[in-house]
């Protein structure tokens, strides 16, 4: 039978893990080796400054920390539900990745004695080099700052950090044990009857109007009142649990790690052994190619769940906040950019190594661009589609005003994120194969800055439409969709043409 | 032999990727019915000229030709007439290889294309997994894989880059089958490899690469047995 740590194991346990920390050193010294140190340095100096800015330009603002009715009241007292929202939406980008980031791929590592501890702590130290993750975390920073303005902002910034360092560090650990339940027999279809159970939940809690006293008696709202008082006490008190909180999670998520790693991915396994009976030959070649291309996208376990929480959260959140139509505008946009980070921005890395078998078959390469730009748009469709109609569930019937621009948003931002996508997809193949839950398209800064230049457009294009849902006329909004749809049309066709140059076309099949 | 007009030409191949010269003017000819093996060590060139005679990786310098075809003014008809297995992987990672025979029967325009992929995936012993997606195959399977997608459609030239490695007995044999079925219909067969007792039993004659150029071009009786082994030595240091 087994019993606990004896006082001579527990010695050895240590030197263990101590080593698993110094591995971690190894692996990111030999990530960061890959990268350009001026990029790096760049990088890093934008996310201090952004952040800066995030703590302290609310605290000024006109209103910031006003004791009355008004914006930075309501503001406070919206955030433990913030805090909450911070700690769920990390909770599903964990699970939704089996367990977060990898410093190195898997397959890279295989032969090397790296502990999941390891893995555990590069996942955690990854997880704010994530578009999501950052934004989240400067408007929550943002909030607290204008909610108490510039007398008690800085204090409560510390814990603010504290918090979001301690959600994360939770996240991951619930993810590794989420990941491991997966791994069992009937762990794929437990965890997803979990998932439906507590949607369902959340929803009767909706409907039955219990949600919103439920949200008010979080039990972050006493982590935010530890905070809002500047330094005393209490707000001393706040911190301590809050790092007894951060520590006692790094430390914890490390045992589900470990258990998780002890079992095969089952997902994965059984996506690489179930049979796909033939079909009967396509009509055309390029019917030929575009089912090729979509067996690679659906039959990839990363994409595949990656699709199912970009599609349905958004929705629900929609849902549940009963967005009118000229707010859903912005979903369309935010789905496809956060579904062409899942294999988009790196498409012909769906064929692997298997590219440079392709490239030797006689195919016309405007037809095998045309088959990859039509499958990347149609999965982005997909998954914008499902959003758009869980959300606008409670939206009411559009009038045309409002009906002509989310169909016009909705179609720029298509054409805008495929053509980006296949853009970079060309001048930057990564050798990546998409095989484990946990993979990405890119490496980690590739992928941020591809999620901020898809942000920060998707976003301007969806805000344009919004502002003409509500005050244009459809003779103004189909204009600007065309004018717009059509500067995206002629980037991505000059891509193509391109892609028409057999050196450009060697270049990436001989990346993977 | 050399009263035969050769199908593949190549003169003065360079290929360049940036600062890196991968050929440095090789120089090469192959004729129907022969097969010729590309020896050489790590970096000498053998997988980049067969990407080259592939059309898949253009020249940077040179002249190739394959079936009379300049590389450069129409590769579509080059890939046309060639089957080509890469030296790594080659497969589509999510894709069975049922499917992967079907894209290449597709793109091919084979008739009767079924029966011959069968055929052909019973003799490699695939036929069993001729459904499963490739991502979980071994590397042996993949290579035999990559063998029978550059046979099905017979073509008149046949480039194996590396197909005996890591491949079992059976593998290496039906291998062996496919070149000497290619060779008896006529076609012309070129095969890259580190294994020089394999070259030399499936091939008629061998060009040894080093530094990405052409050192030697010896009969395959050259380079057999014992003295064949110093030979090939030698002209490798």
């Amino acid at each position: 039978m087994r019993t606990g740590l004896s006082s001579t194991e527990l010695p050895r346990v240590l030197a263990t893990e101590r080593r698993a920390i110094a591995d971690l050193r190894y692996l990111l010294r030999f990530r960061a080796a890959t990268l350009s140190r001026r990029r790096v340095i760049l990088l890093a100096g934008l996310f201090v400054v952004t952040t800066l800015a995030a703590i302290v330009v609310p605290a000024y603002l006109p209103g910031a920390g006003h004791p009355g009715p008004g914006r930075a009241r309501d503001t406070l007292i919206l955030l433990p539900t913030a805090f909450a929202g911070f700690q769920l939406l990390s909770l599903i980008a964990a699970v939704a990745s089996g367990g977060g980031r990898e410093v190195v791929p898997r397959e890279q590592l295989v032969a090397y004695p790296v502990s999941p501890t390891t893995d555990h702590l590069g996942a955690l130290l990854l997880a704010p080099l994530n578009a999501a993750w950052l934004v989240q975390s400067w408007a929550l920073l943002s909030a607290a700052s204008f909610g108490l303005g510039p007398d008690r902002f800085l204090p409560a910034s510390v814990g603010v950090l504290l918090w979001i360092a301690v959600a994360t560090a939770r996240a991951q650990a619930v993810a590794w044990a989420v990941e491991g339940v997966r791994r069992l027999r009937h762990g794929i279809g437990a965890v997803r009857a979990v998932a439906v159970a507590l949607g369902l939940l959340a929803a009767w809690l909706q409907l039955t109007g219990r949600l919103a006293p439920l949200l008010d008696n979080l039990p972050t709202r006493w982590f935010v009142v530890g905070l809002v008082d500047g330094v005393n006490g209490r707000w001393a008190l706040t911190l301590l649990v809050g790092m007894v909180m951060l520590t006692t999670a790094t430390v914890v998520g490390a045992v589900p790690a470990h258990l998780a790693a002890k079992l095969a991915a089952r997902e994965e396994n059984d996506a690489e052994s179930s049979p796909h009976p033939g079909r009967p030959m396509p009509r055309s070649d390029r019917a030929m190619l575009v089912r090729i291309d979509r067996a690679s996208v659906w039959r990839s376990v990363p994409v595949r769940r990656g699709l199912l929480v970009l599609s349905i959260g958004p929705g629900v959140v929609a849902l549940a906040g009963a967005l009118t139509w000229p707010q859903l505008i912005l979903l369309p946009g935010l789905v496809a950019s956060g579904g062409a980070l899942l294999f988009a921005v790196n498409g012909w890395c769906l064929d692997g190594r298997g590219g440079l078998w392709r490239e030797s078959l006689p195919m016309q390469p405007e037809v095998v661009f045309a088959a990859r730009a039509w499958v990347c748009a149609e999965f982005l469709a997909v998954a914008s589609l499902i959003t758009v109609a869980i959300g606008c569930l409670r939206a009411g019937v559009p009038d045309l005003r409002e009906l002509t621009a989310v169909v016009a948003a909705f179609l720029v931002v298509l054409v805008q994120v495929v053509a980006a996508a296949m853009r970079w997809s060309q001048a930057r193949p990564y050798p990546v194969d998409l095989r484990s839950a946990r993979a990405t398209p890119a490496p980690p800064l590739a992928m941020i800055a591809y999620s901020s230049r898809l942000a920060v457009s998707t976003t301007i294009t969806s805000l344009i439409f919004s502002v003409l849902a509500r005050l244009g006329a459809p003779e103004v909004t189909v204009p600007v969709a065309v004018v717009m749809g059509m500067w995206s049309w002629l980037r991505l066709r000059r891509t193509g043409e391109e892609w028409l140059d057999a050196r450009i076309r060697a270049r990436v099949v001989t990346a993977f | 032999m050399n009263q035969v007009t050769p199908v593949v030409e190549v003169q003065g191949l360079h290929v360049r990727f940036g600062e890196v010269e991968a050929v440095a003017g090789v120089d090469l000819k192959a004729y129907p019915g022969y097969s010729t093996a590309l020896l050489g060590r790590n970096g000498a060139g053998k997988s980049t000229t067969m990407r080259v005679l592939a059309a898949v990786v253009p020249p940077t310098e040179g002249e190739v030709r394959v079936g009379g075809i300049d590389v450069r003014r129409d590769p579509l008809e080059i890939k046309r007439r060639v089957g080509y297995c890469p030296d790594v992987g080659g497969l589509v990672p999510r894709a069975t290889p049922w499917e992967h025979l079907q894209l290449a029967a597709r793109m091919r325009r084979i008739p009767d294309w079924e029966r011959r992929a069968r055929e052909l995936l019973e003799r490699f012993e695939l036929g069993a997994v001729a459904h499963r997606v490739t991502t979980g195959f071994s590397h042996g399977m993949g290579r035999r894989l990559s063998v029978i997608l550059a046979a099905l459609h017979e073509p008149d030239v046949l480039l194996l880059d590396e197909p005996f490695d890591g491949v079992d007995p059976i593998g290496v044999e039906a291998t062996m089958d496919v070149i000497a079925d290619a060779r008896a219909r006529g076609a012309c067969v070129l095969v890259s490899t580190h294994l020089r007792e394999l070259a030399v039993e499936a091939c008629s004659s061998v060009t040894v690469l080093r530094g990405g150029s052409r050192v030697a071009t010896l009969t395959a009786r050259d380079m057999a047995g014992e003295e064949g082994a110093r030979a090939y030595r030698a002209l490798l240091d």
